[in-house]
């Protein structure tokens, strides 16, 4: 059986060389032709799906530099603007307070990632190389609250900073960041990996355990704190249901919840290219970030199968 | 006393002082926010005090009678399922075309394109469709039914087509992020397989029918868990384009957009946190019950 189990394919394939052979010299030719074409049909479908993805886009960057559309919008539906002006910005600019916004993301996006990514690794370091005594409930309790979706827990997070008083201050995004359960997962798995014995020979040699982890494990973990930095400014960049919640005054507001606060007070569909303006312009650190960082982006999400 | 029998080593304090941001934040923001939902979702609390009186489960019954809570429930569901289907179906589609393409660039290009969409916000996908599917014949997506001859459709103003525009909208995020998944699972379909088969006289589209799909079933089970999860939580854009009474006429009413409303709006924190509770039951029976669909026709592979 297993002699025979190996010459079994081999056979067969004899047989299709035999069968090509025997219809002919026309049959490899016709192969290549069917395959240029069916190749020629690939690239026309894939073509057609990439255009309906990047219209919107267009769509979105044209409009925003029509000041024809700064009242409504113009009909037929153009891609060329009408009147090509950058007054569109600078009207989303004062009528926005786009600077403020985006600044505003800029500071929460780089608390909650510095708070996380210290939290994951050093409950990852610790979970994967120091031997301590429920380590395994760490682990497992991080790891199901994982799946409590945040709509869940909302209420009570709310009240709980509203109760001490942090409610529309930046703690009330920088303190839940501690809670990267995903992160911890990713920096274990990664640390995993890396040898025992550089530890070892670190308190060997007298080291703490703070700086064996500082100067030899985390230089090491750069890989995957990128891949967390990524995952983490993309989802804190993008979100609006926590600020909605958490800030109150306009002058705190991130660009998401300042771009949906000025469109809920105005109505939907006013002014279209300023808000497309102004739609444009909080974008251009996302795609920006995905245009330098697409491969790691596009890695890091097969990979994990999961965004945040 | 023996140095092993000591309350706490070395090892363990430095293990504890290591993972105490975790486990505070695990503490503060997963574990009490949990169990204060379900203490309040017992209780009559109005407003933003943590009190009142026992009120059992009236709470859950009060939500179990709203029939606004099964609309919403209803929508959520629609929207979540139809989106969720569609998005694997082209996806997987979109995914076997840019695997079967020869030519390396392009290959890497459409990937590239396909994801784009994906980091975009949801406020930003929300306020761009707003006005491509404009209800006016200026909107792009009615200027080109009128090629056709149709008349402009009230995508998001017209409760017949709300939700059905809110799966396309969402469809042009998706599609993306699960074709960059499908792709990674393509590739780990072992060749010989498909060697064997072509060996067989299989054709190209009946070794994708019988060896890549079957081959691939634990990606589509993680793909409908992650979907169904994700759609049961659509918030951001409905409540944006329908406002907090999810118009038109409660068609874009959510669940989530439900208990934020009776949070935030009407400060009926006792029933909000119980709408919040059946959810969440909801949403682990689905996982649950798709989790043993997957077992169970996986059989003994």
């Amino acid at each position: 059986m297993t002699n025979f189990a190996p010459t079994e394919p081999l056979i067969q394939k004899g047989e299709e060389h035999l069968s090509l052979s025997r219809s002919g010299t026309l049959q490899p030719p016709s192969r290549k032709r069917r395959d240029a074409l069916s190749q020629t049909v690939l690239f026309i479908v894939l073509a057609a799906g990439s255009i309906v993805m990047i219209i919107p886009f267009l769509w979105m960057v044209m409009t925003s530099f029509d000041w024809g559309a700064r009242l409504q919008l113009s009909f037929p539906p153009r891609l060329w603007p009408q009147d090509p002006s950058t007054k569109t910005y600078e009207a989303a600019f004062t009528n926005i307070p786009m600077a403020k916004y985006i600044w505003n993301s800029f500071l929460v996006s780089a608390g909650v990632i510095l708070v996380s990514a210290v939290s994951a690794l050093l409950s990852g370091y610790a979970l994967s190389k120091i031997r301590f005594r429920g380590a395994n409930i760490v682990l497992l309790l991080a790891l199901s609250t994982m799946m409590i979706p945040f709509e869940m827990t909302m209420i009570p997070q709310y009240l709980l900073f509203s109760g001490v008083g942090l409610i529309d201050t930046y703690w009330a995004f920088y303190l839940p960041a501690m809670n990267y359960a995903f992160g911890t997962f990713l920096a274990k798995a990664f640390i995993d990996q890396l040898p025992s014995s550089l530890r070892e020979a670190g308190v060997i040699d007298g080291a703490s355990e703070l700086s064996v982890f500082w100067r030899i494990y985390a230089p090491l973990c750069a890989p995957i704190v990128a891949t967390m930095v990524i995952l983490l400014f993309l989802g804190v960049w993008n979100d609006m249901l926590w600020p909605l919640l958490a800030l109150k005054s306009s002058d705190k507001y991130t660009i998401q919840i300042g771009l949906a606060m000025f469109t809920y007070n105005n109505g939907l569909n006013q002014q279209p290219s300023i808000i497309m303006a102004a739609t444009a312009v909080s974008l251009i650190p996302v795609v920006l970030v995905y245009l330098f960082l697409q491969r790691y982006i596009i890695e890091s999400i097969a990979l994990t199968g999961i965004k945040q | 006393m023996s140095p092993r029998k000591r309350l706490l080593t070395r090892n363990d304090l430095t293990g504890y002082l290591f993972n105490a941001p975790l486990i505070a934040g695990v503490a503060a923001f997963a574990v009490y926010p949990m169990a204060a939902a379900l203490y309040m979702s017992f209780r009559q609390t109005e407003g933003s005090v943590v009190s009142g009186a026992w009120v059992g489960l009236s709470n859950y019954s009060y939500v179990l009678e709203d029939s606004q809570f099964w609309k919403a429930l209803g929508n959520t569901f629609y929207m979540g399922v139809l989106s969720v289907l569609l998005g694997i179906a082209i996806s997987f589609i979109m995914a076997s075309l840019i695997n079967s393409l020869k030519w390396n660039l392009g290959k890497n290009f459409f990937k590239g394109v396909y994801f784009l969409p994906n980091v975009v916000s949801a406020v930003a996908t929300s306020l761009l469709f707003s006005f491509l599917f404009y209800p006016g014949k200026e909107g792009l997506l009615n200027f080109m039914l009128g090629w056709l001859g149709l008349d402009p459709v009230g995508w998001f103003t017209d409760p017949r087509y709300s939700r059905l525009s809110i799966v396309l909208m969402s469809l042009w995020g998706a599609v993306g992020y699960n074709t960059i998944i499908f792709l990674a699972g393509l590739q780990s379909v072992p060749r010989d397989l498909h060697e064997a088969a072509e060996v067989d006289g299989a054709g190209s589209f009946k070794r994708w029918l019988h060896i890549t799909i079957p081959y691939l079933r634990p990606i589509f089970f993680f793909m409908l868990v992650m979907g169904t999860i994700g759609g049961m939580k659509r918030f951001t854009d409905v409540w944006l384009l329908g406002g907090t009474a999810g118009n038109p006429s409660g068609s874009l009413m959510t669940a989530v957009l439900y208990i934020y409303r009776n949070a935030f709006l009407a400060s009926q924190m006792g029933v909000a946190t119980a709408a919040s509770y059946l959810l969440f039951i909801i949403i682990l029976a689905l996982t649950a019950i798709l989790l043993l669909l997957n077992r169970k026709k996986g059989g003994p592979d």
